[in-house]
Formats: structure tokens, C-alpha cells, sequence
């Protein structure tokens, strides 16, 4: 069930910011596999954290290479960057040049993936960072290979450390992000998604309310 | 620009609302005496040109249903004589020379009081 916290008018906002972060993130992923990266109409959810399953987030695979980061300033964020298992290899192949084998690849796979990650989950947060006028730091960011139900699994641990904080624990809720960054040539779809904890949901929101207030 | 400009018809397409409300907001507060259409998707706009033909167009790309520079293809290769802004937040060299191609100047989104003056340039330049 969807939780009603955000107004419409926020709701279109927060997406026109992500929006523009995923624009400029497709452009630093297109320059780094010299592909034009399609993206998707980003849509926005906020659920309530015990509401999330892998169905909601929409990941039909089975396993992803997942790279997150956390984002901290005003409110605090988790993005995570996921893309299917397979060709996150020649992701990385075309990152490191095409001479190389897989095999030898497979060696600078982790590294090679937070550096992706990194330069992708920063241009989206960035761009949202200068839009709101806030400023955001950014954690290092950590490789995994991820199934959907440890990556659901994640949520749940906000929630666990959400509720030691908040003593009205009426739930807590998430917000996710969904935003697919597809690559015809790779055959493969990246997937953004953010999460935040409701306490900076709504410290994220009254970030919203403000940047309304300033440009209507 | 000249002040005796006749008032000028601007259609906004954009699937976000908020969007809109700010392209709307910063073009009638140069031009309070223009006339401002919206569409929320490329249909729309397909739509509106045939019902009233603008002078000018702000044209979003990442939208649901028709990608914006494939409307702004069909809306120009009918009426080659209205202005077109391409307004996105997808600033690949791709989407930038598809608007390059189709003869309108891409402009990167957010939509601020800055990238607003480089439409509405563009529109004057037209006039």
C-alpha cells in the first residue's frame, strides 16, 4: 500500500530532481561505455518499509551487482546502483579497455564497479544537491554481488534502526526510486534506487517544500 | 527583442507539473502579454499544435507514451516555422544533436531563470 506523505506537487518535484540527476548520470556512463544510455521515465514510491519485497522494487532477476553508497548532509540517503549480474563485467571491459580478457578482468571487478558507481550515484546526488541548494558527502562506495531478497533485506535493517530513534514508531517508510538506465549494446538495464529512512524522509521533504516555495 | 512584439502563443510540454509551472512563470514574467498552452506528454502537444498553432514551443524529452524529439519532429515537419526548445534532463551528446538535427537549440535542464533565457533568446531570435 502506498503511504501518503508526500502532496502530488512534492511528489512531481522530488522526480524532477531525481530527473536530472539521472540525466547526468546517463552522461557519465555514456561517456564512460561510449553508448548512448536510454533512460527510463523515473517513477517514485514511498512505502512503508514493511510493505517493501523484491516485488515492489521491481528486480526480476536473480542476482545483481549492486553499488551503494550513502549520502549524508540534511537527511541521509542509500543509493544503490544495481545492474544484472552478467554484464557487469563488460561494463567494466569497456571501462578498462577491450584488450583485456574477462578472466583478467574479473581481478579489477570490484574496484572497477565502485569506481562506476561512484561516478554515476555522484552525478545523480549532485545534481539534486545544487537543485535543493544543500550540500551532500558521500561514503565510499561498497561492491556486492546481491540477490533482490538481500537487497530487501537492507531496507529492513533501516527500519530496525529507525525505530530505536523514534519513540511514536508508527513505521517508518522508504523511498524508492525507480530509474532504468538501459544499454542496448550490452544488452543490460541499470536500476537506481534510493533509500531513506523516514526521519529523513522528512527532512528530504522539507527540502522539497523549500525549493517549491523558492521557484512557484 | 522589440517591445512592439505582437503577443506571442507559447505551447510547454512536460510531463512534470512543476515543470511546467516554472517555464510558464519566468516566460510571463518577461512576457506578460503572451498566451501559454500545456501538454503533459508528446500526444498532447501533436494535439494542441493542430488546435492551436503556437509560435513557440519548450519541449521536454523523457516523458511517458512518445519520446519529445520524436513530437517535435512530427509538430515540425507540419509547421517548420515554429520555434522549438528542447528542454531535458538528458544531456547525452545523442540527445543534443537530435535536437540539433531537428533544427531546435537544446536547452539543459533544471529549468532555471538562466536556462529559461536561453529559450527565450532562442525565440526572439525567431521573431
Amino acid at each position: 500500500m502506498k503511504a501518503k506523505v508526500l502532496s502530488e506537487i512534492q511528489i512531481d518535484a522530488l522526480t524532477e530532481v531525481f530527473n536530472v540527476g539521472a540525466g547526468r548520470a546517463a552522461l557519465s556512463l555514456s561517456e564512460i561505455v561510449g553508448e548512448e544510455v536510454m533512460l527510463s521515465v523515473p517513477s517514485i514510491e514511498v512505502l512503508k518499509a514493511e510493505d517493501v519485497n523484491s516485488r515492489v522494487l521491481t528486480l526480476k532477476d536473480d542476482k545483481f551487482a549492486t553499488v551503494s553508497q550513502l549520502f549524508s548532509g540534511p537527511f541521509e540517503a542509500e543509493a544503490v546502483l544495481l545492474f544484472t549480474e552478467n554484464y557487469a563485467l563488460e561494463i567494466v571491459r569497456d571501462m578498462m579497455g577491450s584488450q583485456m580478457s574477462i578472466e583478467d578482468l574479473a581481478e579489477f571487478e570490484q574496484e572497477a564497479m565502485c569506481e562506476l558507481g561512484n561516478i554515476i550515484l555522484n552525478a545523480c546526488l549532485s545534481a539534486m544537491a545544487d537543485m535543493l541548494g544543500i550540500s551532500l558527502n558521500s561514503s565510499l562506495p561498497t561492491y556486492a554481488m546481491s540477490s533482490p531478497d538481500e537487497i530487501t533485506a537492507r531496507l529492513a535493517d533501516k527500519r530496525d534502526e529507525e525505530s530505536g530513534e523514534d519513540d511514536d514508531n508508527d513505521g517508518s517508510y522508504v523511498l524508492v526510486l525507480h530509474i532504468d538506465l538501459v544499454l542496448e549494446k550490452h544488452h543490460t538495464e541499470g536500476h537506481l534506487i534510493f533509500l531513506l529512512s523516514s526521519t529523513s524522509l522528512s527532512k528530504l521533504i522539507s527540502h522539497i517544500q523549500q525549493y517549491l516555495n523558492n521557484i512557484l | 527583442m522589440l517591445a512592439t512584439q505582437s503577443p506571442k502563443k507559447v505551447l510547454i510540454v512536460d510531463d512534470s507539473k512543476v515543470s511546467r509551472m516554472v517555464i510558464k512563470a519566468h516566460i510571463l514574467a518577461a512576457y506578460p502579454e503572451w498566451s501559454v498552452q500545456e501538454a503533459a506528454s508528446g500526444d498532447e502537444a501533436i494535439g494542441a499544435v493542430e488546435r492551436d498553432l503556437p509560435d513557440y514551443c519548450t519541449m521536454d524529452i523523457n516523458m511517458p507514451g512518445m519520446l519529445g524529439t520524436d513530437a517535435a519532429e512530427i509538430i515540425l515537419a507540419k509547421h517548420p516555422q515554429l520555434r522549438v526548445v528542447i528542454f531535458s534532463a538528458n544531456i547525452q551528446e545523442a540527445a543534443q544533436s537530435r535536437a540539433q538535427q531537428l533544427g531546435a537549440l537544446f536547452v539543459a535542464k533544471p529549468v532555471t531563470e538562466k536556462s529559461i533565457a536561453q529559450a527565450l533568446g532562442h525565440f526572439a531570435r525567431g521573431a
